[in-house]
């Protein structure tokens, strides 16, 4: 389908993914590729930021899913920020609101990480 | 056959013979007289060397023709013997002329056969400065004896004198052959260089388009571009330098390491623009800082684009250790065969993905017949319910899954699901997904209970990355009752009355969490069901069906056409559904497969009897599979 792209940003001890375009089947392999390198560095505090994301698919959610046990085994967490309501709903419909924080703003993701110091909260 | 190896040997035969030859003529002349027996001997030493030598000769006049054409060596042969025998013959002057005549034409037939020397154009330019070396000693060796005045051939006249000419003339036909065969090999070792060149390049352009035709493995196909090149270019070493995920790796590497290559690659690379290289390109390596850490000292290199599709696939190298650079005859030549290369590599690309496509289409060819065959083949049969159910595949297999469970007379369980993924693993998927809600839909009749066992199930089986979204609902006939529970699926639509309601329980998706969450989280609801209501089960596959523009249909449309047609039957409802999918979506292929499930309560129908089963006709190119409504 359509372009897909991500960018990673430093905040502190907190990696923000910044998500665009279309995550699907054939797009999920650079976000997977992101995961890894951030484990790689030890880096389990992760922020999705899914403002300039226009679509995600089943392949694209199994992505969160792949490596989430992963980062909360090593106190980290893999938070979601910014989602349009079509990508929310599509979240939504699945339950993983009940698995994953999910934010209006990354701000208040960044936050949670601070307040929490480090420990995933499910 | 290595001509020049053969011609050699036999020249040095004749060379061998010639030096024993003067050597013993030197023995005769110093002893003076001695018993004859030792003159006997060198005689018939002499006979068997001629003969040899006569063979040898012959020989070298056969190369390179067919023995038909021998008609003028056996002519010269009758002269020469005619000569040796008038000479014996015919000894007054005045008939003298006799045997002179057939001297002098002996010597016409003599420069006659000298001239058929062709074969030594396909020498190679070495074997070519060996054979004049040769020429050169064997012909003064030739005339040396031929000239021979002295006691010796005085002694061969008094010995036999047509022997005597006999010998005389086949000395002369060695002088004027290889004399003969001394300057056409003179002449031609200027142009040998090129000729050899040339004679390369036709034998490797042939072997090379033969190779287009034939070679099916990539690797292989590399291995001979370079072999080719070393060999056409008279070059050292050849690689390609390929492009794979943004890395410039060498690649069928001939004659040099990787590491070697892989450091002039990056010289290369400085030097040349990837994507606008059009043609070979020279490159001097004395400008390469890092060419000390090279094994050997190369000196210069030559860079051609293989390309495929207009676009630079990969760079092929030859590269030289000797001062001179390559010429424009060796551009000319990596050039050229850089080309077929190209054709090869991009022929070899093509059939490639024509395979990969071939296998996937297979693949999908077999998701689609499992999931075909996983799918129920009818309608269960109720007197209160209408029951519709239509499934169009994607192309790429999608994974939705729906099936009926007649648990009894009474008591109707049903399932949709759609598997993350696609294709043969989703199909995989599915089977196994039907295999567990087959099995527990016999022994468990609450849908909680039986999503939260096929979660515990598949949370095991599935791989990280896959989840599957289920609906599992029962209807109890005698109560009037469903309940439904939702694991991460779709909402289930009642329709009732003019409203639509979305029924959406809490719950996660299946394989989706590991522990404890999913059965805290899933809830089931019950409903009373009331005459005319009627359950819409679905996927996303509806929903998320795109137009050009890349808007969903939407759940907001697809309940506004339900309740329009709301009170029409089942397969009227659904068929209406899927025309207005297919016609929001007639310019956007479907992406993903779409399940529509519909169950109409009819309680009092029961009482009329007659029912009917009809299949739906087929919609445009789109299947529809298993409906089916009673009336």
């Amino acid at each position: 389908m359509a372009e897909f792209s991500t960018s990673i940003v430093n905040k502190g001890d907190v990696s923000i993914i910044n998500l665009s375009g279309y995550l699907d089947a054939h797009t999920a392999p650079t976000l997977e590729n992101n995961f890894t390198e951030l484990i790689d560095q030890n880096k389990f505090k992760v922020v999705v930021n899914f403002n300039d994301l226009a679509y995600i698919s089943s392949a694209g959610l199994g992505v969160f899913m792949a490596y989430i046990e992963n980062i909360r085994n090593n106190n980290g967490d893999i938070k979601l920020t910014n989602m349009n309501d079509k990508v929310f709903n599509i979240f939504d419909l699945l339950g993983f609101p009940l698995l994953y924080e999910i934010f209006k703003t990354e701000e208040e993701a960044v936050k949670k990480f601070s307040e929490s110091s480090g420990v995933g909260s499910k | 056959m290595n001509i020049g190896i053969l011609s050699a040997f036999i020249f040095f035969l004749i060379f061998f013979y010639s030096s024993v030859n003067s050597l013993l003529f030197e023995n005769v002349n110093n002893t003076g007289f001695l018993p004859t027996i030792f003159t006997f001997v060198y005689f018939l030493l002499i006979i068997g060397f001629t003969t040899y030598m006569f063979v040898a000769l012959r020989h070298l006049f056969l190369l390179g023709r067919s023995s038909r054409q021998n008609i003028y060596f056996n002519t010269m042969i009758v002269f020469f013997l005619l000569a040796s025998v008038s000479a014996r013959f015919i000894t007054s002057d005045e008939l003298s002329f006799i045997s002179a005549t057939f001297i002098v034409v002996s010597t016409m037939l003599m420069v006659i056969n000298s001239l058929r020397i062709s074969w030594i154009a396909f020498l190679t330019k070495k074997e070519k400065i060996t054979l004049l070396f040769l020429s050169v000693v064997i012909t003064v060796l030739f005339i040396v004896n031929a000239n021979n005045t002295g006691n010796e051939s005085l002694m061969l006249l008094s010995f036999s004198k047509p022997f005597n000419v006999f010998i005389s003339l086949i000395l002369i036909y060695g002088a004027i052959y290889f004399s003969v065969l001394f300057f056409t090999t003179l002449f031609h070792i200027p142009t040998a260089e090129v000729f050899d060149r040339k004679a390369q390049e036709v034998s490797s352009l042939q072997y090379f388009s033969k190779l287009i035709t034939q070679v099916l493995d990539f690797d292989e196909l590399t291995e001979t571009v370079t072999d080719i090149t070393t060999k056409v270019s008279d070059a050292d070493a050849s690689w390609i330098i390929w492009k794979e995920n943004d890395e410039f790796i060498p690649i069928a590497n001939k004659n040099i390491g990787f590491v070697d290559s892989d450091l002039i690659n990056k010289f290369i690379l400085q030097k040349i623009n990837w994507n606008d290289l059009s043609e070979t390109k020279f490159l001097m390596l004395t400008e390469f800082d890092e060419l000390v850490k090279v094994s050997n000292l190369y000196k210069a290199l030559t860079v051609s684009p293989l390309k495929a599709h207009g676009k630079v696939k990969g760079l092929l190298v030859a590269i030289r250790k000797d001062e001179d650079r390559f010429n424009e005859e060796d551009k000319k030549a990596i050039a050229t065969f850089s080309d077929y290369a190209s054709v090869a590599i991009e022929n070899s690309g093509l059939l490639e993905e024509s395979i990969e496509k071939e296998r996937l289409e297979k693949e999908l060819d077999v998701a689609r017949e499992i999931q075909k065959k996983i799918l129920p083949e009818k309608n269960p049969f109720y007197d209160e319910l209408e029951i519709s159910s239509v499934f169009i595949p994607a192309f790429e297999v999608g994974g939705d899954f729906y099936d009926f469970f007649e648990i009894s007379k009474t008591k109707l369980g049903f399932v949709i699901a759609d598997v993350s993924g696609k294709g043969i693993s989703a199909a995989f998927i599915m089977a196994e997904v039907k295999g567990i809600f087959e099995s527990l839909s016999k022994t468990i009749e609450s849908p909680k209970e039986i999503l939260i066992n096929a979660n515990d199930i598949l949370k095991h089986t599935l791989d990280t990355k896959t989840f599957v979204s289920a609906v599992y609902g029962l209807i109890d006939i005698e109560k009037g009752q469903m309940k439904i529970s939702r694991a991460g699926h779709c909402p289930v639509i009642l329709l009732r009355n003019d409203i639509a309601k979305s029924v959406k329980p809490s719950g996660i998706g299946l394989g989706i969490s590991k522990d404890d969450h999913f059965k805290e989280h899933l809830d089931e609801v019950t409903i009373d069901l009331e005459e005319n209501d009627a359950i819409v089960l679905y996927t996303d596959g509806i929903t998320e069906a795109k137009n050009e523009s890349l808007e969903d249909f939407g759940e907001k449309y697809f309940t506004e056409v339900l309740l329009e047609n709301r009170n029409n039957n089942v397969d009227e409802i659904s068929r209406k559904v899927i025309q207005e999918v297919t016609m929001f979506s007639h310019n956007h292929s479907q992406y993903d497969d779409i399940t529509l499930v519909l169950l109409k309560w009819k309680p009092r129908q029961s009482k009329e009897g007659g029912r009917d089963r009809q299949k739906i006709k087929k919609d445009g190119d789109k299947e529809w599979q298993n409906s089916a409504h009673q009336l």
